[in-house]
């Protein structure tokens, strides 16, 4: 009977991990479309716009390729659903994540790995020049960025001693904020983070021009519903490599034993603070730079996989083991 | 008329090749159940005494790859009861193909179960020239003619090392039993046991397809008969991989350190070469020869990282390593079985191995594009399915290795190797989204694929189950680990890794993982079912749509192929014909090539040598009598001399 309690508990709380990301997502959108509009001197859309986006898409028809075949209604679903797992191994506000035990931090890249798949398969679908040619460059993109996202996470496992993001954010509250490998590998985290979120330098999210986009030339044939899957997972996403960063800059407490009302909300107005300061630095980040050609991204990417080289290496001198 | 006793002839006997396989696996099932013969083995036919005697013997480590024998021969002989009536249609004597088929599969058997040097060499011979008779099966075509002639040279090439390294602990022990060379190995001296350790490790390496032995695996993997390919890829690969563990692990020791770091090197280069080769091909069949290239060599790194814990004593990392590798080979067998059926539905069904010229079949070929979408993500290594955990488990046993290590620059080395294995699944997901991709979606780019039909119902039957197998052993760790615990209990001591255990408890992790996500995704699905849809054209600018404004095959992993052009060896020609005038183009021809870097700078420069070498002997013979009684006179006084 206990058992069940605490499995129910579990399950309820990993409900509750789920939904808090599900409603947070846009929001961050809006913060961020907002921070760069002050940043160009404009009005800009409101906050919740996004949520407006998504609710006017969801009730539109929604148009199919006649080429394409069920990957093509299958993708946005599988590609929400997969970023949702990925979401239940990063640690929330107070510290837990529902699905933590050694090596979970490979489970984060591998969930988001699976939502490539099936989106590079969907650019293929319908059968133009654009939706493939947004593939290629992803598949590309892939290929630089998986390797410095798995160094930059080890070089934070090698620190806290662990392979689980629960542990490792847990274990990061005992390290000075500026312990240079720690330092180094949230340089690499950084850099992969603005590739995985489609963002300038690496990818425009606002451009629906032709040859410049990336990730929006797959989404190119998406309408209606689907559409609104696909944003809202790309949302989805972005708010879990922020929270990520967030925990890895200025990790939260693991919430302990009674606190009271107060205890449960403080974390929770924290993480927002971290993420709001985040959801800023990024658009500012997005407004100082200009996109890059994507011949010039492997340089790019090749600084995180340098710095996560030079994070493990530091580490080891630090601590006199080499 | 002849047609029906031909048919029935096919069914019967690849139905009795399902029965032998069926009757294995319960045979084993039944014997499993009593346990403590998997830690000594079980030996039968044993000749006592001296001299030449065939011995043989089943422990733990043979069971387990005798079910990867027997569950890959029960898969690919159902499915060559649908595959082999094309060659029926066309009027080919298919008797040497039953024939081969048989005695490959047999010779397999037998080295898995040989217990001592003569009856292995003879076995693995056996087994390489009853596989380059079946590569050589369509030899109509010169193409496969001159793979199956690559593929007998490298064999052999691999073989004299291991004869080698066989009479040479012969002469040493004066016994071929493996039993009596593990008891040997502690007496060897350090460059004997090295030079053993490499002479198996080339000749093994050759038939496993390491780089830069690999060169006629994909030659002779594509060029063979589906059913056939299926089973080198997935079986054959294997069983050289069984030989490291019984031949290196088990006979030769823990040896020193260097032996794993050599296997976690060569097996990060064979992983990255055959994954960057792969990714660039446009040969249906010959991308996945590519691709088993690097899947031994991500078993490789799963060897050098046990090989590495081994000789830390680090306990852990040799139990993850070990997993992993079990594991993976399980689930590549199924993977790779599984996608080189479909490549063969789609070869029956268009007649052409090329992607460029494919498309849209999943509309014409919907059940055999399920099949291999199941393929695509097991092979990529993407959860939910098998492929994923076998690497998590490496990645966990790389990252145990080296926090466990004091001190040391291998601290910086070994996590590369994470990089590594990082790399090679983007790039994998790169070559597979394009294999997928490219014949199954879309258009379709040519008449072939436009008139292409569904396989016989056993073509696709047969694919589903093998990932139906996969999705099982994911559902199930449970049993997937009791089934990886035979090995273990050959290779380690101490307790069985149970699923409880802290090794065992992530695996249990694949089971929730899928459910998890199944339920989530069935909710999407669901909840977004409703709203309306309409079928209309691509969006395309405005103007027409045709077949050729699609990404080509070579066209999607272009930038990959620019990134990497050193590796590949990548060369473009362009042909500007400007007719004459300076201004108007009137032809342009472009030519994109990548070539085997292998060839140009390992093997072409050792065929050179050895010709020099035999034109330099050929100095010797001059033709002139006198010279050769010459010679006569000067061996006789030098074996006088030595034989005084």
């Amino acid at each position: 009977m206990d058992e069940l309690l605490t499995m129910l508990t579990r399950l309820l709380m990993g409900l509750g991990h789920l939904a808090l990301i599900l409603v947070v997502a846009p929001l961050l959108q809006g913060f961020i479309k907002k921070s760069k509009a002050f940043w160009q001197m404009r009005q800009g859309p409101s906050i919740l716009q996004p949520y407006r986006d998504l609710r006017k898409l969801l009730k539109k028809e929604e148009l199919i390729s006649e080429h394409a075949s069920w990957i093509f209604f299958l993708t946005p679903r599988i590609a929400l659903a997969s970023t949702l797992m990925a979401g239940l191994v990063i640690p929330n506000a107070w510290g837990w994540a529902p699905l933590s035990g050694w090596g979970d931090l490979f489970l984060f890249g591998a969930s988001l790995g699976l939502v490539r798949l099936f989106l590079t398969l969907a650019g293929l679908e319908g059968a133009g020049t654009f939706g493939g040619m947004g593939s290629s460059r992803e598949l590309f993109l892939g290929v630089l960025t998986e390797p410095a996202l798995l160094l930059g996470l080890i070089v934070l496992a090698f620190i806290t001693e662990t392979t689980s993001l629960q542990g490792i954010t847990a274990g990061l509250q005992s390290i000075s904020p500026i312990f240079i490998p720690r330092l180094l590998a949230i340089l690499t985290l950084g850099i992969v983070s603005i590739a995985e979120m489609g963002r300038i330098p690496v990818d425009n999210p606002d451009t629906h021009l032709e040859l410049t986009m990336i990730h929006e030339g797959m989404l190119l044939e998406y309408s209606g519903p689907s559409l609104a899957l696909l944003s809202f997972s790309e949302q989805v996403k972005q708010l879990l490599l922020i929270i990520l960063l967030a925990q890895i800059i200025w990790p939260s407490a693991l919430i302990s034993g009674n606190v009271g009302l107060l205890g449960i909300l403080w974390p929770l107005a924290f993480v927002l603070v971290k993420v709001t300061v985040l959801g800023f630095f990024f658009a500012t980040v997005e407004s100082l730079f200009v996109k890059r050609r994507v011949f010039l991204l492997p340089n790019y990417l090749a600084t995180s996989t340098a710095s996560a080289i030079l994070a493990l290496v530091s580490l080891w001198i630090i601590r006199g083991q080499i | 008329m002849v047609d029906k006793g031909r048919q029935s002839v096919r069914q019967l006997l690849m139905s009795l090749s399902i029965a032998l396989a069926g009757a294995g696996l319960v045979w084993g099932m039944v014997i499993a159940r009593g346990g403590e013969w998997f830690k000594t083995g079980l030996k039968f036919f044993t000749g006592e005494g001296a001299g030449l005697s065939l011995s043989w013997k089943v422990d733990g480590l043979t069971v387990f790859f005798l079910l990867i024998l027997l569950i890959g021969q029960g898969l690919s002989s159902l499915y060559a009861i649908g595959y082999l009536k094309e060659y029926e249609d066309k009027k080919k004597n298919l008797w040497p193909f039953y024939a081969n088929w048989f005695l490959f599969l047999g010779s397999m058997f037998g080295v898995l179960l040989a217990n001592d040097g003569f009856s292995f060499l003879f076995t693995w011979e056996m087994m390489s020239l009853f596989s380059f008779f079946l590569v050589l099966y369509e030899h109509e075509d010169p193409q496969n003619r001159k793979s199956a002639y690559i593929y007998l040279v490298m064999t052999h090439v691999g073989t004299v090392f291991l004869t080698a390294a066989i009479m040479f602990l012969y002469t040493k022990t004066g016994s071929f039993a493996f039993d009596v060379w593990a008891g040997a190995a502690p007496t060897l001296t350090t460059l004997q046991l090295n030079l053993v350790f490499l002479a198996f490790f080339v000749g093994l390496g050759t038939k496993a397809g390491f780089v830069p032995f690999h060169i006629w695996l994909p030659y002779a993997h594509s060029a063979a008969p589906s059913p056939v390919s299926s089973l080198m890829s997935g079986v054959m690969v294997k069983v050289a991989l069984y030989l490291f563990l019984r031949l290196v692990w088990l006979t030769l020791g823990p040896g020193p350190v260097w032996w794993g770091w050599l296997f976690l090197l060569v097996g990060a280069l064979s992983a990255t070469v055959g994954i960057l080769s792969a990714s660039v091909q446009s040969d249906l069949k010959k991308l996945l020869a590519f691709s088993t290239i690097e899947n031994v060599g991500i078993l490789g790194m799963a060897l050098g990282s046990a090989f590495l814990a081994r000789s830390w004593k680090n306990d852990i990392a040799m139990d993850l390593a070990l997993i992993a590798f079990f594991w993976h080979s399980l689930q590549h067998m199924l993977f790779k079985s599984l996608l080189f059926m479909g490549a063969g539905n789609i070869i029956q069904a268009t007649h052409t191995r090329n992607l460029e010229r494919l498309g849209g079949l999943l509309k014409r070929m919907p059940k055999t594009g399920f099949g291999a979408l199941i393929g695509i993500i097991g092979i990529t290594a993407l959860p939910p399915l098998g492929g994923f955990w076998g690497e998590l488990m490496l990645l966990q046993s790389l990252w145990v290795n080296t926090s466990i290590l004091s001190s040391g620059w291998s601290k910086v080395i070994l996590p590369l190797f994470i990089g590594v294995l990082a790399l090679v699944g983007g790039l994998s997901m790169a070559t597979f989204v394009k294999w997928f991709g490219i014949s199954f979606l879309g258009q379709a780019r040519s008449q072939v694929a436009e008139k292409a039909k569904e396989a016989h119902p056993v073509q696709y039957i047969t694919p589903l189950i093998a990932g139906g197998l996969a999705v099982l052993s994911v559902l199930w760790p449970a049993a997937t680990l009791a089934i990886i615990n035979l090995p273990l209990s050959v290779l380690r001591t101490g307790t069985a890794v149970g699923i409880g255990s802290a090794i065992g408890k992530p695996l249990y992790m694949s089971a929730v993982y899928l459910i998890i996500f199944s339920l989530l995704t069935v909710v999407v699905v669901t909840l977004s079912k409703r709203g309306k849809r309409r079928v209309t054209a691509t969006w395309n600018c405005g103007s027409p749509l045709t077949p050729s404004m699609q990404y080509t095959a070579s066209g999607l992993t272009k930038p990959i192929r620019i990134l990497f052009s050193k590796v590949l060896g990548s060369q473009r020609l362009v042909k500007r014909d400007f007719g004459g005038t300076r201004y108007s183009l009137r032809s342009l021809s472009y030519e994109g090539r990548t070539k085997e870097v292998f060839e140009d700078i390992f093997y072409r420069p050792s065929i050179r040598g050895l010709l020099w070498l035999a034109s330099q002997i050929r100095k010797l013979q001059e033709g002139n009598i006198h010279l050769y009684l010459g010679y006569l006179l000067i061996t006789v006084i030098v074996v006088l001399i030595i034989g005084r």
